[in-house]
């Protein structure tokens, strides 16, 4: 081992309301040294952060208040820290979410999450092709890629989107401003191209 | 492909009629008062057939037709058309095109005389062959030779309706239109058999399919004309996915035939990571344990699943409490399957899908031809399977997978009556499981079935099949996969 060649220090919230042991595991495959925490000191010490969840924005926004850590995830995005959502997480970075009545998120991306808006089947569940700009958080991925989805909300026509899928209309895949990205799809759970999400997070 | 809104006219009102019989029908009414009710935006295709002009070989119905196209409708009018002078008082009465159906087939000359984009040749076909005469005799010409001299007209379009599948649950008939496309270039309008949202995006996929003409299931409010339209306009949005399942038994994965008789089929683990490698959509894993113990160990088996695979997986079996779903999600699954704890205690659905979210509740139904069976396929639970599906849904199932415990095990193919069924009943993904024996069994389960994912196991740990084999056959069908 080459110590600080081989991995890289990556803070992965450990939140209640998301599947922590797979993210965790794939990132470690992508190359990161992990400290797991729900400790908003140990964010605010972070060189890199990985926000989880699944099921309900609101749920995650009241945990990420109560333990104090959405100041502490707005500290280093300040600082800019890199920082990463996932699914409610990617959703979480946004102004709000109409999930049930309008919750604010943690407003480091501007947008609102809302119910897709379709005909289709809701949740979307399955493998959508994901169209990008050069995005750096997709090196190496070749366009057109499908990635896992499972959600029922979206951001969409925001300003700072890097990706976009279709789901009887378009919707925002993936988010960047300056270090704060996110991601609407499950790159843990999206086979090779999800782990080439996660590395190019990593080791960015 | 447009979906044009068809409307049965007779005495100046919309039926329809049960087997063709003029003295029993259901009135509907006033064609623009139905056109109203079905949201028929001004500019849209609906299609028009006059039952009288049918009968009598005259157009009847001129004066219906004079009006809807006053209102900005781009009318498709027929029936009765036998010469050249009935398709001038059509087009005169202001139809945008003229529907010509026995006279295409026996004297095509008759299309020449009018400009091609105002007239529809239509042909009903049995078993391969054209018929007339109100489809009670046989073309005089093949089907080959009538394509040839219909595109030898000028047309680009033709309305095709298979009469076999006339009044059949089986849905539109894919097959013909996949064999005309190989027959013709001229696109098809597709008449019969759709009832599902699932028949609307099933013939958007074929792409020789310009067009559907949608009468009994838009009057009936089985579905509306906008969504229709919004699912033919994004028929690819998503590929249909293809899960291998493991039934776990005590640490092993085995296979029973109709739940029962079972013998053991490998490592678990083992499976799932060749699964991922050939291509699988997602893993399954069935925990069919009798013991306790049996379900303490399934836990162990997830997890090591979990753990060495990077697509997602959703366990089901056993599970009675929201403690169990809990384990299992900790355990590394990512959707969790509820089955005969659910009928019991249908609440449970709710409480999952609150303290999880909707995305993580699959309900799991089992059914004997439609009635829901409980613990492994054992017992009947007195439930209809459709009205079970419907209520898990209200509850808060994120997804459907609907297992037909007649066909489970036996390779004769996904029972597509039931799949119809619960896909015609509910908004919510379903996954077909249950008696996939062959590629084409798939691609009937999500083209017919209106599945949006599809399950196998036996089929797959046997080596009878690979998932890759599966994917490419469903690529050539025009059926999209990852």
């Amino acid at each position: 081992m080459k110590g600080h060649d081989v991995v890289r220090p990556v803070t992965l919230i450990d939140s209640p309301v998301a599947n922590v042991a797979n993210i965790a595991r794939v990132l470690r495959a992508a190359g990161a040294s992990l400290e797991v925490t729900s400790d908003p000191l140990a964010v605010l010490r972070s060189k890199k952060v990985v926000l989880p969840g699944v099921g309900s924005f609101v749920a995650a926004m009241e945990w990420l208040r109560a333990t104090r850590i959405d100041d502490a995830l707005r500290e280093i995005a300040l600082r800019r820290t890199p920082l990463l959502g996932i699914c409610v997480g990617h959703q979480l970075l946004f102004d709000s979410s109409d999930e049930m009545t309008t919750t604010a998120g943690l407003g480091l991306i501007r947008g609102r999450v809302s119910r897709l808006a379709t005909s289709l089947p809701v949740p979307q569940i399955g493998w959508n092709r994901v169209r990008f700009n050069g995005a750096a958080l997709f090196d190496g991925i070749e366009p057109d890629t499908p990635f896992y989805f499972v959600n029922s909300f979206v951001a969409a026509d925001v300003p700072d989107e890097i990706a976009r899928a279709d789901y009887g209309r378009a919707f925002t895949a993936a988010v960047q401003k300056n270090n704060v990205y996110g991601v609407q799809f499950h790159p843990e759970k999206s086979s090779g191209p999800g782990l080439r999400v996660l590395r190019n997070f990593v080791w960015m | 492909m447009d979906v044009i809104p068809s409307l049965d006219l007779l005495d100046g009102a919309v039926v329809r009629l049960r087997r063709g019989d003029f003295a029993d029908r259901t009135v509907y009414g006033e064609p623009a008062a139905v056109l109203d009710m079905l949201d028929v935006p001004r500019g849209s295709r609906i299609h028009i057939v006059d039952l009288a002009g049918s009968r009598d070989g005259k157009p009847v119905a001129l004066d219906v037709v004079r009006r809807l196209s006053s209102r900005g409708l781009r009318v498709q009018a027929g029936g009765g058309v036998r010469t050249e002078a009935d398709v001038a008082l059509w087009l005169d009465a202001g139809a945008e095109r003229v529907v010509v159906g026995t006279v295409a087939a026996e004297n095509p000359e008759l299309l020449r005389r009018f400009p091609s984009d105002r007239i529809i040749p239509a042909l009903d076909i049995l078993d391969g062959g054209i018929r007339v005469a109100g489809w009670t005799q046989s073309a005089s010409r093949s089907l080959t030779e009538v394509l040839r001299l219909v595109e030898s007209t000028g047309a680009t379009e033709i309305l095709v309706t298979d009469i076999s599948r006339d009044g059949v649950l089986g849905g539109p008939s894919f097959a013909l239109y996949r064999q005309l496309a190989a027959l013709t270039p001229l696109r098809i309008i597709a008449s019969g058999g759709v009832t599902t949202r699932g028949d609307i995006v099933s013939l958007a996929r074929l792409g020789n399919v310009s067009g559907c003409v949608v009468g009994r299931a838009l009057l009936d409010r089985r579905i509306s004309l906008d969504e229709a339209r919004a699912r033919a306009a994004s028929p690819r949005a998503i590929p249909p996915r293809i899960i291998p399942c493991l039934d776990v038994r005590d640490g092993r994965v085995v296979k029973g035939v109709n739940f029962e008789g079972i013998r053991d089929a490998g490592d678990p683990v083992e499976c799932a990571i060749r699964y991922e490698e050939e291509g699988a959509d997602e893993i399954a894993v069935l925990d069919i344990s009798a013991t306790d113990r049996g379900h303490a160990t399934a836990l162990e088996t997830v997890r090591g699943i979990a753990e060495s695979i990077y697509i997602p997986l959703t366990v089901g079996g056993g599970v009675r409490t929201i403690d169990d779903f809990r384990a299992l999600l900790r355990a590394g699954a990512d959707r969790v399957a509820i089955n005969t704890a659910a009928v019991r205690r249908p609440e449970l659905i709710a409480e999952c899908a609150n303290e999880f979210g909707v995305q993580a509740v699959v309900v799991s139904c089992d059914a004997r031809g439609r009635t829901v069976m409980i613990r492994g396929g054992k017992d009947p639970a007195g439930l209809d399977a459709v009205e079970w599906c419907r209520r898990a849904e209200e509850l808060g199932a994120g997804e459907i997978l609907l297992t037909s415990v007649d066909r489970d095990g036996t390779h004769f193919g996904f029972d597509i009556e039931l799949l119809r069924a619960v896909t015609g009943a509910v908004r919510i993904n379903v996954i077909a499981s249950g008696g996939a024996g062959e590629p084409a069994h798939f691609a009937e389960a999500i083209e017919s079935g209106g599945a949006t994912a599809a399950l196998a196991a036996s089929l797959f740990h046997d080596r009878k099949l690979t998932i890759g084999a599966v994917k490419q056959y469903l690529a050539n069908e025009r059926i999209p996969v990852r």
